[in-house]
């Protein structure tokens, strides 16, 4: 069997998937929830490629049994695959700050593959939980902050003072303000600390009603 | 008075038994004894088709028991006429039928005599029925019947109804599939034996399975469940299939809000889909079908079970059918009712006993379906056409339709229209044909504003282009699918981003949450949909809508995802400025979605009845003093509508909330 992917040509043989062809000749397709002989269910719809008549097939569960081509590599594709993945993120509880895998995970490098915003920097910060700024009394912008600058700050000692601007959710930043008040921390001087960086921006504006809310809330 | 049935051996020279089927046992029951010569086995059959036809007696009652009519109560009307004819000692045989569509003259009754023109009586209460059936049977009057199926000229006041042939919602349509729906008892074998039934099982018997793939690709069927593909090369792929056993299914989980025919079909025709499952098991080599019936439609299942069982007692199902060496035998499926499972590899999920997802095809059903083995599905209504086609012949099926799609395809027609109902028209009618000239147009005085055609995954075509043929590429260019073929009539009383919304409300809450774009995507959807009903929406909404849809459409796994941004795609393509009404004004056009809108009483019509305060939920209609007229006070009004509904003399009006 000979598939053509992106113009490079792969003998495989017959019932091989899509995926694994493609690695043989070294095109990484990105993918999220396929365990290969667990789950190829082709769930997430990350992986999609397609025919050059435009047909889309999951190159997970897609097996090869004739001479095919494909293309995994277009504008629309990539497009598509952000636009799944940003749905995927959109109820997905990015509290990077307790989750044991701190960004060890694929959500958060597909992120940065596919240039999709809202995660925060604790995914990429170097302390461990038990390590975190906070819990030394040392006030931390990283969990309102969108990611993407690999933690600069925090590798070279010092804390987060959020100058790539807060993460879009609101419910997050709603749960980042619970942590702050549970660990003590005044919300003001939080606000006074964001809008050092932020001040001219309209998402402040966000910031400051989540924080009343949460204030109210409690 | 006789008891034979058409079922039994005429005398002792007919050899077939069950163990020792005949060949020729469909035949030999429609045109007389074929192994033998006999004048009074002959005229046992003419005087039995008689009797068929117009009761034991020579007069007949054929009462309705459909699922349609049930709902307006012909099962009280039914009883009525039984207690009246015992009342009136009258030698009268009353029967169950299905029906036949006119659902706008639920519950009707025909009576039938072999000196008297038959009559269908519609919209009959159990109150009427004494009067009715004195008029008919004993004064001989049939003027107040609401059509004539034939004239006799033996009654009184026969000129004054109309025939059914003459009137446009019956001479426009082209009765294929539909043909014995409101004719025959749908419970009865016999019945549908001696109007034309199972002549197309025989053939294909008589014929083999190449022959019949090839009348079915002559005839050019293509599948009636939605999506059109050639039933004919459906069935010689999974023929070609060397793996065995094969399995063929009937696909009549239909769940699409407003559209009942594959239901009015099986319930008043099921044997037509039996045979048609048997033709296909025969045709792919399968000796095993099954029919996947929506839990939620019991009379469809049981007027199934019943069939199957007919079928199976009188060997047209089980060992050696029809002495062909060929056996089969159909197994009746309820399904849990989710939309999801009309898909038909969530169908197969869920037949195999598993959670009702559909997966990624490739590989397709037709070469690894049910259990990894070849599956055929169809859907009921193709099947019901391949039993018919077998039976009349490929030629008659081509001669209506358009160049692509041949034959007839039945649509129910539901909706802000005058003729609710199911009707079989042939492919290429134009959807104002269909809207009205069948359906009779409009009600009351509103307008069509848009036609939303099959079921809540299709598109809203506008009123400007009910010109359009209904065909499956003429609707697919123009926005909509045909689906199953459920066509919903919206008036101009309507708001179409509310009619979107609501689409996608039955759509999101049926998604099976397997694929990210089905499961999130038309959730975030709905979201922006309704941000822009409460008149919260803004300009990037339109794009971000746009955007979301196509992707949905595109990347779902399955057909549920793959056409449910439809309704929304086509409102925008179509209504685009009652989007922009609802966000750049704030205005709700048609004065539907409540946020928009407020309610105010006009004091010079107002009657001060005090029904609208009455009824007020919040209490906020109160009494003006000077003039002792209600008002209502605007801050505490949430907009519900109730007052709107309950007065009395209409004096109360929608108007702009921003304006």
């Amino acid at each position: 069997m000979k598939v053509k992917i992106d113009g490079k040509e792969v003998e495989v043989e017959p019932g091989t998937t899509l995926l694994s062809a493609a690695e043989k000749v070294g095109i990484e397709i990105p993918r999220l929830c396929v365990i290969p002989g667990l789950y190829e269910g082709s769930s997430c719809r990350v992986c999609l490629v397609k025919t050059p008549a435009g047909r889309l097939f999951p190159a997970c569960n897609y097996r090869v049994y004739r001479d095919e081509e494909f293309v995994s590599n277009s504008l629309d594709l990539w497009e598509m695959r952000r636009v799944n993945f940003e749905l995927i993120l959109k109820f997905h509880r990015i509290e990077c700050w307790q989750c044991y895998r701190k960004g060890q995970c694929s959500l958060a490098t597909l992120s940065k593959e596919l240039m999709v915003e809202g995660i925060p920097v604790c995914s990429e910060c170097p302390l461990s939980p038990s390590e975190c700024l906070l819990q030394k009394g040392i006030l931390c912008l990283g969990m309102i902050t969108q990611s993407g600058c690999r933690a600069e700050c925090l590798f070279s000692g010092g804390e987060c003072w959020g100058c790539r601007g807060p993460i879009s959710r609101r419910d997050l930043i709603e749960r980042a303000f619970e942590h702050y008040i549970e660990l003590g921390y005044d919300v003001k001087a939080v606000i006074s600390k964001a809008e050092i960086f932020w001040n001219s921006l309209s998402e402040l504006k966000i910031v400051k009603e989540a924080a009343d809310r949460v204030v109210d809330r409690e | 008075m006789s008891c034979w049935s058409l079922l039994d051996r005429c005398c002792e020279k007919c050899s077939c038994t069950l163990n020792n089927p005949c060949s020729n046992f469909i035949d030999c029951r429609i045109t007389g004894p074929l192994c033998h010569d006999d004048e009074q086995c002959r005229e046992l059959r003419t005087r039995r088709f008689e009797e068929l036809r117009y009761g034991e007696t020579g007069s007949k009652i054929r009462v309705p028991i459909a699922s349609c009519t049930l709902a307006t109560g012909s099962e009280a009307v039914y009883n009525a006429i039984r207690e009246a004819v015992g009342k009136m000692r009258l030698k009268v045989t009353v029967t169950i039928t299905g029906c036949h569509g006119l659902d706008f003259i639920d519950p009707w009754v025909e009576f039938t005599a072999k000196d008297m023109p038959t009559a269908i009586y519609g919209n009959v209460k159990p109150g009427d029925v004494p009067k009715l059936i004195e008029d008919y049977f004993i004064k001989r009057d049939v003027s107040k019947a609401f059509v004539l199926r034939d004239r006799k000229g033996t009654a009184a006041g026969e000129d004054k109804v109309p025939l059914l042939e003459e009137l446009d919602f019956w001479r426009k349509q082209y009765k294929w599939v539909s043909r014995n729906c409101g004719f025959v008892n749908p419970e009865s074998l016999e019945e549908y034996i001696a109007n034309g039934g199972y002549k197309g099982l025989s053939r294909a018997l008589k014929e083999g399975p190449e022959r019949v793939i090839d009348e079915i690709l002559r005839s050019g069927l293509r599948g009636r469940g939605g999506a059109g593909f050639p039933t004919g090369i459906k069935w010689r792929i999974a023929r070609q299939q060397s793996a065995t056993p094969k399995y063929v299914v009937a696909n009549a989980d239909e769940g699409d809000p407003g559209a009942f025919m594959n239901r009015l079909l099986a319930e008043s025709d099921p044997f037509r889909i039996v045979e048609g499952l048997t033709i296909a098991g025969y045709t792919v080599g399968a000796s095993q079908g099954y029919i996947f019936v929506r839990a939620e439609k019991p009379l469809m299942a049981r007027r199934f079970q019943i069939a199957v069982e007919e079928a199976r007692r009188h060997g047209l199902l089980g060992k050696n059918i029809l002495n062909s060496g060929f056996d089969f035998d159909i197994e009746v499926i309820l399904s849990a009712g989710a939309f999801v499972c009309g898909e038909e590899t969530a169908m197969l999920a869920a037949i195999e006993g598993k959670r009702a997802w559909p997966r990624q095809r490739p590989p397709y059903p037709a070469e690894r379906g049910l259990w990894n083995k070849p599956t055929v599905i169809n859907n009921v209504e193709t099947l019901a056409h391949a039993a018919t086609i077998m039976a009349e012949g490929a030629n008659k099926f081509t001669e209506v339709g358009t160049e692509k799609t041949k034959g007839t395809k039945m649509f129910c027609v539901t909706g802000s229209v005058q003729r609710v109902g199911a009707y079989e028209v042939p492919v290429g009618t134009s959807i104002r044909c269909l809207v009205e000239e069948l359906a009779g147009g409009a009600m009351g005085n509103c307008k069509i504003k848009a036609v939303q055609i099959g079921g809540p995954s299709g598109g809203c075509i506008p009123a400007n282009l009910l010109d359009l043929p209904i065909d499956y590429e003429t609707l697919q260019s123009a926005g909509a699918i045909m689906g199953s073929g459920g066509i919903v009539v919206i008036s101009d009383e309507n708001c179409m981003v509310d009619v979107a919304k609501f689409f996608l409300t039955f759509t999101s809450a049926e998604s099976c949450g397997k694929c990210v774009p089905c499961r999130v995507g038309l959730r975030v959807m709905w979201n922006i949909l309704n941000k822009i009903t409460n008149g919260e929406g803004s300009e990037e909404d339109i794009d971000t809508l746009r955007q979301l849809a196509e992707t949905v459409r595109t990347s779902s796994l399955c057909a549920l995802g793959g056409t449910a941004p439809n309704p929304v795609l086509s409102t925008l393509r179509y209504f685009m400025d009652e989007y922009k009404a609802h966000i750049k004004d704030r205005v709700c056009p048609a004065y539907v979605c409540s946020a928009l809108i407020k309610y105010r009483i006009n004091e010079e019509s107002c009657i001060a009845c005090r029904q609208c305060a009455l009824n007020c939920p919040v209490n906020a209609i109160f009494r003006v003093e000077e003039s002792g007229k209600y008002r209502i006070d605007e801050k505490a009004c949430i907009s519900c509508g109730v007052c709107f509904t309950v007065c009395p003399v209409k004096a109360i009006s929608k108007v702009s909330a921003s304006g």
